[in-house]
């Protein structure tokens, strides 16, 4: 690619973000004439449009406009998709950049996996025939949620012994504590989601209670959320959480944001990132995500047996969805 | 419809987080956080969320408004300005021009204070301007003055992360200055250890290592008391006493005589825990100190700070990054109305009025001829109005009717006044007593800049019109000035009343608003145009020369509870309200989290006086008596009682007592006796 204009710069492109901006960039260059790199954080390109149901304010159907650009950038020749990677250097100038980039473990061997989805299956227990669908050639392990129980690992050594898919990071990391530290290197330590998956309830709960007393109740969390669309009222009853109390109530106040989004939360991280005190909000809407809502409170332990029902019944009468604006 | 984003300042506490205000249609109708802001980091606090929300509420004053027969009636601009010009003139020329004081305003920007304490000086011809800051922290200007030569933060707001010990010593922390607070929880996480001391129990008390809940009033005692156990176990900087400091044996003399028996006698606290936290701060690398009102709010206030500059050289903790002796401004400018010398005795930059040289260069630039001696303090003030010695008042953004001690003897002073003057957003209690109030602007409605606590300078910008027909307050006093004959105030913006306070302040010399709007951070000194400002003071020597030790000796507070009166009051602020709530009480969500106050009271007292949850109760001092709803909690230790002073239905300040500080004036807002009934 390099020089063909005769003068230094080079004919590519790099584009970062595989939303639907990023792509429709992505697109367009390509057509151009230029190579296009498109970098892009999560394993797969689409990004939040990908995620929802209409699009404001046309009221079109977000996946009818996104699919056909997903497949034209995926089959483009002038497109390279670099995902679950990152950027991290940009140096030179206008015409020749020279960039860094981190590409994360996607913990699966794409050239030896046949996409059987035993791995999902082994992990799952009521997996659908359409859940085999989307893990097919897409597989890919996500380190928030993985708990390193190295079955998927197993399942697939049973399916094909002699090159099993899923490279082994996913099964040593198991076993990480027991390793000697020399073999540790390269191995990335294990996130928060995982290390919570991982307590027991008593560490867990001390874990929660001393993260949420931080709170100082500025709402932030909820002003932030983009899936937010009650009226407040809850957050704001006196009954469960009283009026002008810092922290508020712990973990009442936590879990009645968290499960009145459960079904919505797109894992954005926007609770987190307005949170002034550094509450790792996020890695609640992980657990949910693992986990039922209705078992949130095991997720998030530290209320009485008497508040837990009284909230569960509470909240069951009012649906956790709002039809009425859903539609 | 139209829309915008002005990013400005919030206008509550001394933090100084960045916001955007969100502009439509000419109305401010939200804020935005502004993630690449230093201090915020895009997550402001409720304040902060909701800063906006009282900017168009119905209550703004929307007209200038003189009392008749004890009504307000709605005059137009001209005919206020010519009643106060003529009456402010009248009494110059008949009492002289000291029988005219002016209170600045915290809240109002750089620009407006220095042009109020030039209007004072050069127009009327006066010394007497003060502000809020004499009720807050009077004593850290005067002390931090004494001790290192500069009365202000040493160290800025994002250092505090990489302390490796964190002092906190009256100061609420988590909620007063939540972004504060969240950098002294990052730093906790990340191994820092944290000693927080405070006669009650606040939200950072439940974070710390060590937690000493001494007396009201015994500060000097517990700091004596660490300072004798590091000079016992030999954890003295003795090369930075040696090389950087100044007076040390008449301390070490000092603090030998408060052994840790006698200091947890009096100040009521364990002496492992004493020990524990001597020893955390004794062998810390970076131990930087935070205190608050809980150490100047005193007649001991000037001592106490005295104290912690001790702690802090003793150590060598000063003078280096993440370190340092942090006084924690409670408003968004006080730093700022403080440096623009809205204050009795010094001009801009704490240039003394009694500075031959210094008074040259101001008269020179103004071209009139200054007053030579030291002003009346706010405190000093009320007893002048008294007496009679003080005829009229101008006051400016201030509330002193809810938020002085004593509040019943103020009033009084304010009613005695032959003119008073209030120039406010709001019909606020001091506005009421007033025979001519004038409609100012809020900070959404006007340009300027703002001083947060860590002496950063920041861009304040406006992003409306201003409601009805308020004004800015440099206009409101560029018209009055000129009325009365001033010159000079004919200013097109604030931008050219910078370039003259850039020009006659060494510490601001190099903040000009082309470099804030390029987003350079600015924290004073800023000497020149090519200074990038001091992120901390006293690197290779005090602003003084050397860092001056002063031995203190434990004196106990003015009013100590008695038979009659056994309780001691402690009085202090909330996280959803603020002073005395002329902005908070009309936003909604503020209000609804917190709509009146209280009195928080021990169980075991509460039980005593047979008083339940909630119940209504009499606090009653020697000064006066408020009915009050009781919150019994463990909060506070027996014998001591807490009532924030934010509400004017149920007033803390009814109760407070006049006591001074010998020399900042300060009173002791932190210690009074009170007795408490049902009913």
């Amino acid at each position: 690619m390099e020089d063909q204009s005769g003068n230094g710069t080079i004919g590519a492109v790099l584009v970062v973000g595989g939303g639907v901006g990023g792509i429709q960039a992505a697109l367009d260059l390509a057509e151009s004439g230029y190579y296009v790199y498109l970098v892009e954080k999560s394993p797969s390109i689409g990004g939040i449009m990908a995620q929802l149901d209409k699009t404001f304010p046309t009221n079109d159907c977000s996946m009818c406009i996104l699919s056909p650009k997903l497949v034209e950038t995926g089959r483009h020749l002038n497109i390279q998709l670099i995902t679950n990677a990152e950027l991290q250097e940009v140096s030179g100038e206008a015409g020749k950049f020279k960039v860094k980039v981190l590409q994360r473990p996607r913990h699966v061997d794409i050239d030896k996996c046949t996409g059987c989805g035993s791995c999902a299956e082994s992990v799952f227990d009521n997996l659908k025939e359409r859940d085999g669908q989307i893990w097919v050639d897409r597989i890919v392990v996500d380190e928030a949620k993985c708990t390193q129980c190295g079955d998927c690992t197993l399942a697939c050594l049973a399916e094909n012994e002699e090159a099993h898919a899923m490279t082994n990071v996913v099964f040593e990391r198991r076993k990480l504590p027991e390793l000697p530290v020399e073999q540790r290197e390269g191995i990335e330590p294990e996130t928060l989601a995982q290390r919570l998956a991982l307590m027991d309830d008593e560490s867990r709960k001390d874990f929660w209670q001393a993260e949420l007393s931080k709170c100082i109740k500025c709402f932030g969390c909820r002003d932030a959320c983009p899936v937010w669309i009650y009226d407040g009222a809850e957050l704001e009853d006196a009954e469960w959480i009283k009026p002008g109390e810092i922290p508020p109530a712990v973990p009442l106040f936590q879990i009645i944001r968290a499960y009145r989004i459960a079904d919505l939360c797109v894992n954005c991280g926007m609770c987190e990132d307005a949170c002034p005190m550094d509450i790792p909000l996020r890695a609640i809407h992980q657990l949910m995500w693992r986990q039922s809502p209705e078992s949130v409170f095991e997720v998030v332990p530290g209320l009485d047996s008497e508040t837990k029902n009284r909230l569960v019944q509470r909240l069951k009468e009012e649906p956790a969805v709002n039809t009425e604006i859903a539609r | 419809m139209s829309t915008d984003f002005v990013l400005t300042v919030c206008p509550y506490c001394g933090c100084g987080c960045q916001v955007y205000v969100q502009v439509m249609d000419g109305r401010a109708t939200g804020v935005v956080p502004c993630r690449t802001d230093e201090i915020s980091e895009g997550r402001p606090c409720i304040k902060g969320r909701n800063a906006v929300d009282f900017v168009d509420h119905p209550d703004r004053l929307k007209s200038p408004l003189l009392k008749r027969d004890g009504k307000f009636q709605p005059i137009s601009w001209d005919e206020a300005l010519g009643i106060v010009a003529e009456r402010l003139g009248k009494t110059k020329r008949k009492h002289g021009p000291d029988s005219i004081g002016v209170l600045a305003s915290a809240k109002c920007t750089n620009e407006e204070n220095f042009l109020l304490m030039k209007f004072a000086r050069a127009v009327i011809g006066t010394n007497n301007v003060d502000h809020c800051a004499r009720l807050c922290h009077a004593s850290t200007v005067v002390g931090l003055a004494k001790a290192f030569g500069s009365g202000a933060m040493t160290n800025s707001v994002p250092e505090v992360e990489g302390s490796d010990c964190i002092l906190i010593i009256g100061s609420n922390t988590i909620e007063q200055h939540p972004l504060i607070g969240s950098r002294v929880l990052r730093a906790k996480e990340k191994g820092a250890r944290l000693v927080v001391a405070d006669p009650r129990r606040t939200p950072i008390a439940e974070f710390a290592d060590v937690y000493l809940q001494h007396r009201p009033g015994t500060d000097v005692c517990l700091l004596n008391g660490i300072m004798n156990l590091i000079l016992s176990w030999d954890l003295a900087d003795r090369d930075f006493i040696a090389e950087r400091t100044e007076g040390f044996d008449e301390l070490e003399k000092k603090v030998k005589e408060y052994p840790p028996e006698k200091v947890c006698e009096i100040a009521g606290i364990d002496q492992a825990a004493l020990e524990e936290a001597a020893r955390l701060y004794g062998q810390a690398e970076r131990g930087s100190i935070l205190y608050g009102m809980g150490i100047t709010q005193h007649t001991t206030g000037v001592e106490n700070v005295l104290c912690i500059a001790d702690l802090a050289m003793l150590t060598g903790n000063i003078g280096r990054e993440s370190t340092g002796v942090n006084p924690l401004r409670g408003q968004n400018n006080v730093q700022g109305a403080c440096d623009m010398g809205a204050l009795p005795n010094v001009y801009s930059g704490y240039q003394l009025v009694t500075d031959g040289t210094a008074r040259a260069k101001f008269e020179e630039a103004w071209g009139v001829e200054l007053p030579q001696q030291p002003g009346l303090m706010a405190t000093e003030m009320t007893d002048a109005a008294i007496d009679g010695s003080l005829k009229a008042m101008y006051i400016v953004g201030e509330n002193p009717a809810l938020s002085d001690a004593d509040i019943n003897h103020l009033k009084k002073a304010l009613r005695s006044l032959d003119f008073l003057v209030v120039q406010d957003i709001f019909l606020s209690e001091a506005a009421q007593l007033a025979h001519v109030v004038l409609p100012a602007c809020s900070f959404a409605e006007k340009e300027g800049t703002f001083t947060a606590t860590d002496r950063r300078v920041q861009r304040v910008r406006k992003a409306i019109e201003p409601i009805g027909e308020s004004k800015p307050d440099w206009i409101i006093l560029s018209e009055l000035a000129a009325r009365i004959g001033g010159a000079g105030f004919d200013y097109p913006s604030p931008r050219e009343i910078m370039q003259e306070i850039s020009a006659l302040t060494p510490s601001y010399a190099g903040v000009t608003y082309e470099r804030l709007d390029e987003g350079a951070i600015l924290p004073w000194p800023c000497t020149s145009e090519e200074h990038n400002g001091t992120r901390f003071l006293h690197k290779d020597s005090f602003t003084r020369g050397k860092g001056r030790f002063f031995p203190i000796d434990y004196r106990e507070p003015a009013e100590l509870p008695d038979r009659k009166y056994p309780f001691v009051l402690t009085t202090g602020r909330l996280m959803f309200q603020y002073h005395t709530g002329t902005m908070t009480r009309r936003t909604p969500a503020l209000e609804r989290e917190l709509p009146t106050g209280f009195v928080e009271i021990n169980p075991e007292d509460a039980k005593r006086l047979s008083i339940s949850q909630g119940q209504w109760v009499t606090v009653e001092s020697r000064r006066g008596k408020i009915r009050i709803q009781a919150l019994v909690t463990e909060r506070m230790l027996p014998g001591v009682v807490f009532i924030p002073f934010h509400f004017a239905e149920c007033p803390a300040n009814e109760l407070t007592s006049r006591h001074l500080d010998p020399e900042a004036k300060i009173p002791e807002f932190k210690v009074c006796a009170v007795k408490i009934n049902k009913g």
